[in-house]
């Protein structure tokens, strides 16, 4: 009787091990079976094979498409996409919205070897620190072993995306535009023209002030960068714009004395100097303010997408800019780290992962009509009122300059948005800033 | 001696020692180090060399006028500290002790504010203090009145000091209450036998014996008051309006955060524990708080 229960136990041992290994053994079958059946695309179900014989892999991602971003979720919904697609590979995604505290924890990481797989960053100088470390992956090193890598990428946008260097490193998604968004029936309420010249914006400011409108919705302690960069530009030209110099260009200050005649004209909130950013677009947003200088990416955010258009920045008096200067450009996309590269198991699921965030149906979500795409991308049907008033801005754009920020340091940077309240007083002028922020930037 | 053995003391002691080395001191010292460099970023990158530039921050900090600001600010808010948070706190607690029934309830309503974080009652606050649609603003035009910018130049720095005090005034409250519990009882009712009044009692008994209490709190509140950050941050960033709020806190995370500017960032902490430890020495030669053990020794 005694060896009849030790056979039975382990009998039953025996079948529990098997059952075991029969369940493990179907791991990723039933996605396997989904997609032969579903998939109709030869090379996924190829890749599905492969799959299955592919060592489990945990990558760790990081994109600027997090927090409030009008594309976190389409960003979340493509790494759903992405791990149903590949089963053997797990994402632990880090995607935040991109400010400076943000940006200095990167750099951290980056410099105590903390850094991700994969991450969506900045190209232009804004990326000086992290590319310092030297821990990115060239675009051309991939694609000699990954021809399809970057594939659907117009080569204007890989150029835009290169980093200060000259190398293609990220591979870009969108790129963006900067314009001055109007509430048209706030104009026609009061039979206004839309600011298309400077005369008519004085014209506006005046009556909205006098109804008690704010005429301008901006935070000039929180976000000023906008009117900073549109009115130097409009102040010193494109050309002008783009130089770096080592003196407070003449032309540069008196596009920054423009805040001080605004401020002085009552043309901001009454509580510019303490209003978030996200307040301030409330303002906007509500019908309270009738104009905001923005993104592409603010279009999106807009409730009413019929009565607000965008309008080129009108040339301040003696500027030196075309009407239609515009301020955009490419200055983000997706790295692969040599930490990934150097991993064999991640090595493939990275560019598998780039491939699949920067393909041409991606980037089609990614761009949804604001913005410009880094595809080829097919025109939406469903654009708004107000996309087709961005779309038709950004291409009537005379010429497109990159923000002040692609080309000098960060903390000369920083230090000019942080010197801007106090021109807009009077505290400080705008000379003293400017040389002030050149020289931080010359160090 | 009581122990004969030494080394099971340093079990106990080594591993808080090297927590302290590691996550404070080290850091202190690199710190001190950051402040000498040019720092182009938070931390070195590999193969990244920082400029040696010497005393030049510390130069800055005479000719900067933001700091100045800071400086001024975080001494008008040591004073404010003692005067209204720990003055508030005595006062209830005194009060709050001398009641019979319900010293629970207040001890848990003026205790309450302690448990929100600062950041939920800068948030509160910021709420209140909007221009557009703030409960303040939203009173005043159920009034009739006109809106009011609650944080323009002029009163920010009171408007900001209001909510930084009373939202402390609890700690303080509970700490002074827990002395003033510590009083014998015999000491109160021999000197009401010998005629003395309630409000007598209190300069004569509860004020002399709560001295040692009473100068903790002011070491905790003048020293807490430089570091004064999260609240004023939460309600206007930046030192907002025009930087005339900044404190020493805010001014080294905007400098070392929001600007880059890591070194003088380095350098303002530095100065705030300059300043610290200063400020509590000076503070407890003012106060003396071992001074009554002195005349009970001398007797």
């Amino acid at each position: 009787m005694s060896n009849m229960k030790k056979v039975l136990v382990m009998l039953l041992s025996i079948v529990l091990v098997f059952s075991f290994f029969t369940a493990c053994g179907k791991e990723g079958t039933p996605a396997g079976n989904k997609v032969d059946t579903k998939d109709k695309d030869n090379k996924k179900t190829d890749d599905k094979d492969v799959t299955d014989k592919q060592n489990p892999v945990t990558l760790i991602t990081v994109s600027m498409y997090g927090g409030t971003d009008p594309n976190a979720e389409n960003y979340q919904r493509h790494n759903a996409e992405f791990m149903a697609d590949y089963s053997y590979v797990t994402i632990e995604d880090d995607s935040q919205s991109a400010d400076q505290d943000w940006k200095t924890k990167i750099a951290a990481d980056f410099a105590v070897g903390n850094e991700p797989d994969v991450i969506q960053y900045f190209t232009d100088a804004n990326a000086s620190d992290v590319l310092a470390a030297d821990k990115f992956v060239s675009i051309d090193e991939i694609k000699a072993e990954y021809p399809d890598y970057a594939g659907d990428i117009l080569a204007s946008a890989l150029k835009a995306a290169s980093n200060p260097d000259g190398v293609s490193r990220a591979v870009p998604t969108t790129g963006y535009w900067e314009g001055l968004f109007c509430n048209k029936d706030l104009f026609d309420k009061f039979n206004l023209e839309l600011p298309t010249d400077w005369d008519k914006m004085l014209t506006a400011i005046d009556t909205f002030k006098a109804n008690n409108i704010v005429p301008i919705a901006v935070s000039l302690n929180n976000v000023p960068h906008y009117w900073v960069e549109f009115l130097m530009l409009s102040a010193a030209g494109p050309d002008g714009y783009s130089v770096v110099p080592t003196q407070a260009p003449a032309d540069w200050a008196k596009g920054l004395d423009m805040f001080k005649t605004l401020r002085d004209l009552g043309a901001f909130p009454v509580d510019t100097d303490t209003i978030d950013n996200d307040l301030a677009g409330e303002l906007f947003k509500n019908k309270e303010a009738a104009m905001q200088l923005d993104g592409s990416w603010y279009a999106g955010g807009i409730p009413d997408q019929d009565n607000t258009v965008l309008v080129s920045f009108p040339v301040i008096p003696g500027g030196k800019a075309q009407a239609g200067a515009m301020v955009g450009g490419i200055s983000s996309g997706f790295y692969i780290t040599k930490k990934a590269w150097n991993d064999p198991d991640k090595r493939d699921a990275a560019v598998k992962f780039v491939m699949a965030h920067t393909s041409k149906e991606a980037i089609t979500d990614y761009w949804g009509g604001n913005g410009q795409a880094a595809a080829a991308v097919d025109p939406l049907s469903t654009m708004t009122p107000l996309g087709v008033s961005g779309l038709e801005y950004s291409s009537a754009a005379t010429s497109i300059s990159s923000p002040t920020d692609a080309r000098i340091s960060q903390e000369a940077y920083n230090t000019l948005i942080a010197g801007i309240v106090d021109v807009s007083t009077g505290a400080k002028s705008s000379t003293d800033l400017l040389n002030e922020v050149l020289a931080i930037n010359a160090k | 001696m009581l122990y004969k053995k030494k080394w099971p003391l340093l079990v106990f002691l080594v591993p808080g020692f090297v927590m302290m080395l590691v996550f404070l001191y080290l850091p202190f010292i690199n710190n001190i180090r950051g402040s000498l460099y040019d720092m182009t970023s938070v931390v070195q990158m590999p193969g990244q060399e920082f400029k040696f530039i010497g005393l030049e921050n510390y130069k800055n900090l005479f000719i900067d006028p933001k700091i100045r600001i800071a400086i001024i600010n975080s001494f008008k808010m040591m004073g404010l500290t003692i005067v209204f948070q720990i003055g508030t706190a005595l006062l209830l607690a005194i009060l709050v002790d001398s009641i019979k029934h319900g010293q629970q309830f207040f001890r848990i309503v003026y205790f309450f504010p302690i448990v929100i974080s600062a950041t939920a009652i800068g948030l509160i606050f910021k709420l209140f203090y909007n221009y557009n649609g703030g409960m303040l603003n939203q009173l005043l035009e159920h009034f009739g009145k006109e809106p009011i910018n609650w944080l323009a130049p002029s009163i920010a720095f009171v408007m900001i000091s209001i909510p930084t005090l009373w939202s402390y005034v609890g700690f303080y409250f509970v700490i002074l209450l827990t002395g003033i519990n510590g009083i014998s009882d015999e000491m109160y009712e021999a000197a009401a036998i010998d005629g003395c009044s309630k409000f007598k009692q209190v300069f004569y008994i509860t004020l002399p014996l709560l001295r040692g209490v009473i100068c903790t709190c002011v070491t905790l509140g003048v020293t807490g008051a430089l570091k004064v950050f999260d609240l004023p941050w939460a309600i206007v960033p930046k030192g907002a309006p025009q930087g005339v709020t900044h404190f020493l806190g805010t001014y080294m995370y905007e400098q070392t955060f929001t600007i880059s500017n890591f070194d003088y960032g380095s350098t303002i902490a530095l100065l705030i524990v300059i300043f610290g430890v200063v400020v509590s020495w000076i503070v407890s030669r003012i106060i003396r708080p071992d001074k009554n053990l002195e005349y009970g020794g001398a007797e």
